[in-house]
């Protein structure tokens, strides 16, 4: 395994490490759920990558994400935003409206032609349209965050949540539940309330097709199917959603390395 | 280069000392000028940032912006008790408001004297802004027992366009001053307190003192005001270079010299005849244009809506305003702030990604 760069992205909820070869391909990564004392965490991250490879000697690492300021190994620090547009461009060969929703702010991002960032916008001020939404709603239904997909889909009925807030929402679920509301159509209302949020903002920027996902929260397949019914377009996904941060930060890492 | 910009609170005891009179004034557009004809020396207050808001939330509604929120804590915490009298420009309804609140509930010693400003460039708005400027002496000199001649008035206006020239011509020479994002806003900013000669001393000086042009992405700054000042830092970390602004304290209040010889008209003229401003009425066309050329004569690639949240008269605009610039090529993104709050993370991603767009 010849890794010629590193991206590390610090997420809210997980932190993801990606090692690339000289030609830009993922040949290595790591994910961990994020410890309150993120510069320990990546110590560790790098050491067990030591271990692995011998030395990170010359192997240029940059950082992104929520906590990418305390990576102090990182040769650079770049913005979430740019990453996912580079990583996701580099894996699927072609632009688009990429949407990530990720565990604490989601984002829509419009890559141009040639992979650069176009447009985009960022819903970062309130848990609505995000992984924190569903974390939350599926703690309260007492349902495992990652069955909440496959619970959703198999309502044969859904209730509308017309709250896009979680705290409001959390009051509507009790409420239904009250009034003996099943868990599986409540689930598929959270599912359509989260993307109705998140379907604004893609219609703020204006959707340039194709619809692309990443970040973690796109492993649940409701989202999937929701998001395509809201947005009448078929969605794609990179092999490694959730990686797409890291991978692009290992891009750009190659890239520094090549200057 | 190394510049002292002495503290509001020295320069308001200095004024004190001398016998002058102090003046606060809230956002946006009044005469310097006709203040200092009474030997009143006009001290802005835009918030301040980070006060005890409940002290002035107790009398307005929540979605009144933070500046009118502060500017009325910082009045009940005693922050304005040096002043002599608050003057309230007529900006926009919430300080409108302000003003109504102070008169029929508050009932401050100082005095409140409001100036409603005309929303056009007609002519008749000069003469109605001619006639509030004539009410004002008339306020002015019952309060002082002065009465300044026209020429004791054109000799004020004089100094205060001395000192907007030196001011626009730091402008236009920004990128060579070798100032920083932070300090250059530092130095644009202390308008808002020094006397016109003052300012103008220290515009002298750092106009002297040329550098070569500082490199960075070339962007616009547009809004109200830049607070938390972080976000000048945090845009010089990020090799963001800001080349022009559109922002209500600073380059919208880059007023060109006055031709009348009749001192009120003269006054009214160059406010009324001012840079763009939404709060003065412009039509989001001519804000278009004004930015649009902004950009072309600055190299700018991107605007930068820094915005106070709530502020109506300015995020009425925006949709229009940017869906514009989109159109002509030219990228933007809104942050809102409350000038309370310290410049959380998300700012800075935002800001870090715009900038990373442009650059790419």
């Amino acid at each position: 395994m010849k890794i010629a760069a590193l991206g590390i992205d610090v997420g809210s909820t997980t932190v993801k490490m990606a090692g690339v070869n000289a030609s830009g391909e993922m040949i290595w990564n790591h994910l961990e759920q994020v410890a309150p004392r993120v510069e320990k965490q990546v110590d560790s991250f790098l050491n067990k990558l030591k271990e692995e490879i011998n030395s990170l000697a010359g192997i240029p690492l940059v950082a992104t994400g929520y906590g990418r300021n305390l990576v102090h190994q990182a040769v650079k620090n770049v913005t979430e935003i740019t990453c996912h547009a580079k990583g996701v461009y580099h894996q699927l060969g072609h632009g688009g409206t990429l949407v990530d929703i990720g565990g604490q702010d989601s984002k829509v991002i419009v890559i141009g032609a040639q992979g650069q960032v176009v447009d985009f916008a960022m819903n970062d001020k309130c848990a609505a349209g995000t992984g924190r939404f569903l974390e939350n709603s599926a703690a309260r239904m007492q349902v495992s965050i990652d069955e909440m997909g496959s619970v959703a889909l198999s309502a044969t009925e859904e209730v509308t949540i017309s709250s896009t807030c979680t705290v409001f929402a959390e009051s509507e679920i009790i409420s239904m539940v009250a009034h003996g509301v099943a868990v599986e159509p409540i689930l598929m209302g959270l599912h359509r309330s989260l993307i109705k949020r998140v379907v604004a903002m893609v219609r703020s920027v204006g959707l340039v097709p194709p619809l692309l996902l990443s970040g973690g929260v796109v492993k649940n397949p409701a989202i999937r199917k929701v998001i395509e019914e809201e947005t009448k377009e078929q969605v794609f996904l990179p092999e490694h959603p959730q990686l797409m941060g890291a991978y692009g930060a290992a891009l750009l890492a190659l890239k520094v390395k090549q200057k | 280069m190394n510049m002292t910009i002495p503290p509001r609170k020295e320069v308001i005891t200095d004024i004190k000392n001398h016998g002058g009179l102090v003046a606060a004034v809230l956002p946006i557009h009044y005469s310097r000028a006709l203040l200092r004809a009474f030997s009143i020396y006009p001290v802005e207050v835009w918030g301040p940032p980070k006060v005890d808001v409940s002290l002035g939330g107790a009398h307005l509604q929540a979605y009144i912006c933070s500046i009118v929120h502060n500017g009325l804590s910082f009045l009940k915490m005693g922050g304005l008790n040096i002043a002599d009298l608050i003057l309230i420009p007529h900006t926009c309804d919430s300080l409108q408001g302000l003003t109504s609140v102070l008169i029929d509930l508050i009932q401050p010693e100082q005095v409140i004297i409001p100036l409603y400003l005309p929303r056009g460039q007609r002519e008749e708005d000069v003469a109605f802004l001619v006639d509030e400027f004539r009410s004002l002496y008339t306020r002015f000199s019952d309060l002082t027992g002065k009465h300044p001649t026209s020429k004791d008035l054109l000799t004020a206006i004089k100094r205060e366009e001395m000192s907007d020239l030196l001011l626009t011509k730091l402008y236009k020479n920004r990128q060579q001053v070798g100032l920083s994002n932070i300090d250059f806003y530092r130095l644009v900013r202390s308008r808002e307190y020094l006397p016109a000669e003052h300012f103008s001393t220290l515009a002298e000086k750092t106009l002297q003192a040329a550098t070569e042009p500082r490199p960075g992405i070339p962007i616009i700054l547009s809004g109200i005001l830049p607070e938390p000042m972080e976000v000048l830092t945090m845009i010089d970390k990020m090799s963001g270079l800001i080349v022009a602004d559109d922002l209500a304290c600073c380059g919208r209040r880059l007023y060109a010299p006055g031709t009348s010889p009749d001192p009120f008209r003269r006054m009214a003229e160059r406010i009324v005849y001012a840079p763009p401003d939404p709060t003065r009425g412009n039509s989001i066309e001519e804000r278009l244009k004004y930015l649009t050329e902004m950009a072309q004569n600055s190299g700018a690639q991107g605007v930068i809506f820094y915005e106070v949240k709530f502020c109506e008269p300015e995020l009425f605009d925006l949709p229009s305003l940017r869906a514009g610039l989109k159109e002509q090529g030219l990228a933007s993104i809104i942050i809102e702030v409350d000038i309370n709050n310290s410049l959380p993370r998300q700012v800075a991603t935002r800001i870090g990604a715009f900038l990373e767009m442009l650059d790419s």
